[in-house]
């Protein structure tokens, strides 16, 4: 069980499963009718797979997160500061002032005896990201199931209702009614839309809408496509309209947003923390990012370079320790 | 001149511009003089100005956007592809890249320039707002792809120059130690060469950076593909080949962004990158199956990823199997005579002022 935890927890295990997906995908588009593949219980237990490697990445990960983040190591050794990738000490400058400098971060000081320490954070939810992300995967895939679990039971999804011009269909409690289906065309005789104008008939509510290619009619969890359309021996129209179920609809639009939201927030938030340690003999300050450090260190190397020639200037030093 | 003269003479000079663009650069790539390149980046520059021209007009003359039919989507992605190439080149200098992006956008232009030119009305099905969106969304992710796919190759050719560059270096200070020889050691000739403007790194940082671009473009390109599906024909999603090539492409950038994260090796990385950019063109290629779908599909509404038309198939194999070979070539063992190494930092690769 415990090796079960561990393998499903892995990243490399995960990425793995990623990587037989593709390989099926692959072969699922290789041949004609191939996408048989994709409804397969081959296909569905690796994405059960992945999915469960998913949330529990996620779950195993976030309680630590959560600590490092909220509660970080503000009091820490002299070692740890000069093994960051950006590491200095200061001259002539007070932690006060630094403080006063930095803008946007979220600041934790201790004092222990003589000694001040200090943490700055930015960009903290960056860290979050990724969970995010896999939080609105999970939600997705959730509405994947209820869509097709729903579609099994709801004896109108995916039929075919043709109704005539004039005439009426019964569908899930209420009536549809074609009045009118219309060609226009461009000026070279090209189809530009077709326009049905239907009527929903439901109870005391009568409503009339206009359906077109890429203007379905949704009611009641129902929603009417443009299917196909043709003209009786009698030289009436008619027209036929595709049924779907919108369950799982919601799941599946809210888990794309949050899961883009996530991969935004973890690609474009950095998460950044500078230390401080104050004691009577030095200064020491470290610097880390998860990602672009460059940057991130030439904003921190600015801000100690205007403050360290500012003491300079109060000092009456000037420029002695560049020149 | 009216604007359908103009657009053709645009996308003709800028097609011809490309090749020539392309050969100057190959051409650099073996002798290695720095003109070339720099001669070879205004050529690509002056094409792109004119394909510019070209799209502008046609925007114009047909009325909407010019990236809906496959001639269109094809000029549009080798413009896009120049565009990020010149961008690129502003702050930095990446004028090397020129000798893949610049062959790729005439290869496109190439492509497209078979395709029929005639702007066709919208079909019903393509009257969507979607198409505004979701089409150039995916291009510009493919266009970010590119750039990663570029800075993966130059770094793993970059990477190769230098381990080589190191054992040959070896191999010339022992031989110096056993002759008891007192000249200097040689110099390592890849810091002098054609990928010496930047450093792995560098590259390294490109291609993450580009990925962190058209990573969520991709994402958003395939969330309005599948919002435009569910209101065309009622589905968000039918495993059509160009939605399972565009779902495999975000996968396997999705295992390229958790390599990073884990700080796998930087070259896995750019493997992953490049396998990556060959799935997205792909996607992009691999529309030809999807029409004759479609039509059996829904009777009123084809045409949706009809871009590339019936007869692309052949294309894409073609395409890929370019690719493919380009990689091998590039990644398969070319080692140099370790006496190539012996020669000074040429003179020829200082930096020239502007070509005119």
């Amino acid at each position: 069980m415990n090796f079960a935890i561990k393998v499903l927890t892995s990243i490399r295990f995960a990425v793995a499963t990623i990587g037989v997906i593709i390989l099926v995908s692959v072969v699922g588009t290789l041949y004609p009718g191939g996408d048989i593949v994709f409804g397969s219980p081959l296909f569905l237990a690796l994405i059960g797979i992945l999915a469960i490697s998913t949330a529990l990445c996620s779950l195993t990960r976030i309680v630590p997160l959560w600590r490092d983040v909220r509660r970080p190591q503000v009091e820490v050794s002299d070692h740890f500061i000069q093994a960051l990738p950006y590491a200095v000490h200061l001259s002539g400058v007070t932690l006060t002032q630094v403080r006063d400098s930095l803008k946007g971060y979220v600041i934790r000081e201790t004092r222990t005896g003589k000694t001040t320490f200090f943490l700055a954070q930015k960009g903290r939810v960056g860290r979050f990201g990724p969970h995010i992300a896999h939080f609105g995967v999970l939600i997705l895939l959730l509405g994947v199931a209820i869509g097709a679990a729903y579609g099994n039971v709801n004896p109108y999804n995916n039929k075919i209702a043709v109704i005539q011009e004039g005439g009426s269909q019964q569908v899930d409690g209420f009536a549809l009614r074609l009045d009118d289906f219309n060609i226009s065309y461009y000026n070279n005789g090209a189809v530009r839309d077709y326009t049905a104008k239907v009527t929903v008939l439901d109870g005391n509510l009568i409503q009339t809408y206009n359906v077109t290619v890429n203007g379905p009619l949704t009611h009641k969890g129902l929603t009417f496509y443009l299917y196909g359309y043709g003209v009786t021996q009698s030289g009436n129209a008619w027209v036929a309209f595709q049924i779907k179920s919108t369950s799982g609809l919601p799941f599946v639009w809210v888990g794309a947003a949050v899961a883009l939201v996530g991969i935004m927030l973890s690609l474009y938030v950095p998460h950044k923390r500078i230390w401080i340690k104050e004691s009577d003999q030095s200064t020491q300050l470290g610097a880390i990012s998860n990602k672009s450090s460059a940057r991130f260190f030439r904003e921190v190397e600015g801000v100690r370079t205007k403050l360290e020639s500012h003491a300079h200037r109060v000092d009456g030093t000037t420029g002695s320790e560049e020149i | 001149m009216d604007t359908v003269a103009l657009e053709h003479l645009g996308f003709e000079i800028a097609l011809g511009t490309y090749l020539i663009s392309s050969i100057l650069f190959i051409l650099y790539f073996s002798i290695k003089k720095r003109r070339l390149a720099e001669m070879g980046f205004t050529l690509a520059l002056f094409g792109f100005a004119f394909q510019t021209l070209a799209l502008a007009s046609r925007w114009l003359y047909a009325g909407y956007p010019p990236w809906v039919s496959t001639y269109e989507v094809m000029s549009f992605f080798a413009w896009a592809v120049m565009g990020a190439y010149v961008i690129l080149n502003v702050k930095s200098d990446y004028k090397s890249a020129g000798v893949l992006i610049a062959p790729l956008a005439f290869v496109l232009l190439g492509f497209a320039s078979m395709q029929p030119t005639n702007p066709a009305p919208l079909i019903p099905a393509l009257q969507s707002v979607w198409i505004f969106i979701h089409v150039p969304i995916i291009i510009l992710a493919y266009c970010a792809f590119v750039i990663a796919f570029v800075a993966s190759l130059l770094y793993l050719f970059k990477d190769k120059q230098l381990t080589e560059a190191r054992m040959t270096e070896g191999l010339n200070r022992q031989r110096d130690v056993a002759s008891k020889d007192n000249t200097p050691p040689s110099r390592m000739p890849v810091e002098a060469g054609i990928l010496a403007n930047f450093s792995l790194e560098q590259l390294d940082d490109l291609a993450y950076k580009s990925v962190a671009v058209g990573f969520p473009l991709l994402t958003i390109g395939i969330i309005t593909g599948a919002i435009w599906a569910e209101s065309a024909w009622g589905s968000y999603w039918s495993w059509d080949p160009i939605e399972t090539w565009a779902l495999i492409t975000w996968f396997v950038f999705l295992i390229y962004l958790h390599a990073k994260t884990q700080n796998w090796s930087a070259s896995l990385a750019a493997y992953i990158a490049a396998f990556g950019f060959i799935s997205a063109i792909c996607t992009f290629l691999g529309v030809g199956y999807v029409l004759p779908f479609l039509q059996t599909y829904i009777s009123v509404s084809t045409g949706l990823h009809g871009y590339a038309g019936g007869g692309a198939i052949s294309g894409t194999v073609l395409f890929c199997g370019i690719l493919v070979a380009v990689l091998l070539l590039l990644l398969a063992t070319r080692k140099k005579p370790p006496n190539a190494t012996r020669a000074p930092p040429a003179q020829t690769d200082a930096e020239s002022g502007p070509t005119p």
